[in-house]
């Protein structure tokens, strides 16, 4: 499929659109744990870094087959979530998130000490078997699965912690579970992404999944719109494209995200297409196109 | 009749404050029972001791015969106790039904794995939370606001959607935090007869009320706290005659 591809987009464009595709699915999933459930989490690279490393070791040191490997490396990112959740997801606001930043720190400095994963020098040898044709395909599922968690009795639990934990408490909804079960979700599709990635990259380094690359994902949902899946899709692309095609941009990268960060925040915390329902706003069109026709007809 | 609710010598403190004091309330089923008192009396911290929100220092608070106030707040409201607040806590960027729905949560089920996979099981549930969600609203005569935002609501709506809320989780006791404050005259009224028809659902509604007016056709008792202490417990009529309410309500000096 992929080779069918080039015949008409080069291969860097290739690569750029698998990028972006993968940061998606990523930022996808951070968007459940922040934007959806409302839990502000600073170390979202670190779980990239367990689905990179498990998936990445499982080929290269095991041999095993690249999908099944893929899916373990997003199962074990899910279980440190679940398991990391327990005691910090009691935690609120700031104290999670400098819970989740430290967190982060602690699995760099874990990846840089062990061996099977190459320590410091990094891992190498991965083998190229993500294609921009399987990316497209999870970035669909992952679309789909977000849809129809959002839109269900859990996804509406997730909501509400979000508005308001103790409100929620009291209308019968056990907060802690349902955190814990969000933050599974989120990091399972940021595993997914990093097994995607390593595979792409073919090569990790634990100082790749820092809290610059955290703060970046969350760049990405935020300009976007918190809580909105069209809006951390197109935040994640406009700011996955726009250092490759804008040299300024590239150079200071970092610096425009945080300002960018500061300017939403002050302008439109919700993000670009936060508090946006599109499906609303379709149906508000459609209705307005209905009701104009009479007095067309006039 | 049977006792449903028996707050028995209760007692919680923050710090060096004794915000309710070795209380003892017995709540009949099927009654309107008010709790009125100066504010700061410690009314909001019973419901919150009844609902779950604070533990007791001391004391059992009893439902239906049983001890429940070593349950977290999600397993009383399941246990059907629920309530209003003080301070509106509405899910303000959620629609109104989602709202409501929400309060159905405890009376429904579905995982993630059922969001997932959507099963016509999972559809006729969800089907049936919308239907219950759109009769609580029509009950709170909401029904025509139910796709817009809780938070664009008027203030007297968002306090008649947190109760089509709490009553979406079918309740056999509904707490209502001050829910007339705020409002004027017609809609406290309009108020009183929703609350009229509630407790002709069989609910036993539990009122805090600044507004002594208010609860005096309302409720069947009335009990008066201060301190967090009771100093009289009645009839409407009894109550109003009695110099220690009148003392706590309009001061010594007065009296
Ligand atoms: N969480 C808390 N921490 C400290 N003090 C509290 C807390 N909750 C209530 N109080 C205090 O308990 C007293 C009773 O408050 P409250 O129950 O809200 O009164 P009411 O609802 O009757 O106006 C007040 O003095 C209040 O400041
Ligand atoms: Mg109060």
């Amino acid at each position: 499929m992929d080779s069918l591809l080039t015949n008409y987009i080069s291969p860097y464009y290739i690569k750029i659109f698998t990028l972006v595709g993968i940061y998606i699915i990523i930022a996808l999933g951070l968007n459940f744990i922040s934007g959806v459930t409302g839990q502000l989490s600073f170390g979202h690279a670190a779980f990239v870094s367990i689905g990179a490393y498990t998936a990445a070791i499982l080929t290269t040191r095991l041999q095993l087959p690249f999908l099944p490997s893929l899916l373990v490396g997003g199962l074990l990112a899910a279980v440190v979530g679940i398991l990391l959740g327990f005691p910090i997801l009691r935690l609120t606001g700031d104290y999670l998130g400098i819970a989740t930043l430290g967190f982060g720190e602690i699995v760099i400095v874990v990846f840089q000490n062990m061996d099977i994963t190459g320590g410091t020098i990094g891992l190498s040898g991965i083998a190229k078997n993500t294609s921009l044709s399987l990316v497209v395909l999870v970035v669909i599922f992952t679309i789909w699965s977000m849809y129809r968690l959002e839109n269900s009795r859990f996804g509406r639990a997730l909501m509400a912690i979000r508005e308001d934990e103790i409100a929620a408490n009291v209308m019968g909804i056990n907060i802690t579970a349902y955190k814990i079960q969000a933050f599974g979700i989120g990091t399972f599709f940021a595993g997914i992404g990093g097994g995607l990635y390593a595979h792409m990259i073919q090569y990790l380094n634990p100082t790749d999944f820092g809290f610059s690359r955290s703060f970046e994902y969350l760049t990405f949902v935020v300009l976007g719109g918190l809580g909105s899946i069209p809006g951390t899709i197109l935040g994640t692309t406009v700011l996955t494209l726009a250092p490759e095609f804008l040299r300024f941009v590239a150079e200071y990268r970092m610096m425009i995200y945080g300002a960018l960060m500061v300017i939403m925040m002050i302008f439109r915390p919700r993000g670009l297409l936060g508090g946006v329902n599109l499906s609303k706003k379709i149906r508000a069109l459609k209705n307005k196109k209905k009701t104009t026709i009479p007095s067309d007809a006039r | 009749m049977s006792e449903l609710l028996k707050i028995d010598n209760v007692t919680i403190n923050f710090g060096g404050l004794t915000a309710v004091d070795s209380l003892n309330m017995t709540l009949t089923e099927g009654n309107i029972r008010a709790l009125i008192g100066p504010n700061g009396a410690g009314k909001s911290t019973i419901f919150n001791l009844v609902t779950g929100i604070y533990t007791p220092s001391k004391g059992r608070i009893i439902f239906r015969g049983q001890i429940i106030n070593k349950l977290p707040p999600h397993k009383i409201t399941g246990r059907g106790i629920a309530r209003t607040f003080q301070n509106i806590r509405l899910f303000s960027e959620l629609s109104v039904i989602d709202n409501v729905k929400i309060g159905y949560h405890c009376r429904s089920r579905g995982s993630f794995i059922d969001a997932l996979l959507r099963s016509p099981a999972i559809k006729r549930e969800e089907a049936h939370t919308h239907e219950r969600a759109l009769t609580c609203l029509a009950l709170m005569e909401l029904a025509d606001k139910a796709e817009e935002v809780a938070g664009n609501l008027s203030y007297g709506e968002q306090r008649r959607l947190e109760i089509a809320r709490a009553l979406a989780t079918n309740p056999a006791l509904l707490c209502l935090d001050e829910p007339a404050a705020g409002m004027n005259p017609i809609e406290k009224e309009k108020l009183a007869n929703i609350i009229r028809k509630i407790k002709e659902m069989g609910i036993t509604i539990f009122l805090v009320e600044h507004d002594m007016k208010f609860v005096m056709n309302l409720a069947e008792k009335v009990t008066v706290l201060d301190y967090g202490k009771i100093i009289a417990s009645g009839t409407p009529a009894e109550v109003q005659r009695n110099p220690a309410v009148i003392e706590a309500y309009l001061g010594k000096e007065v009296v």
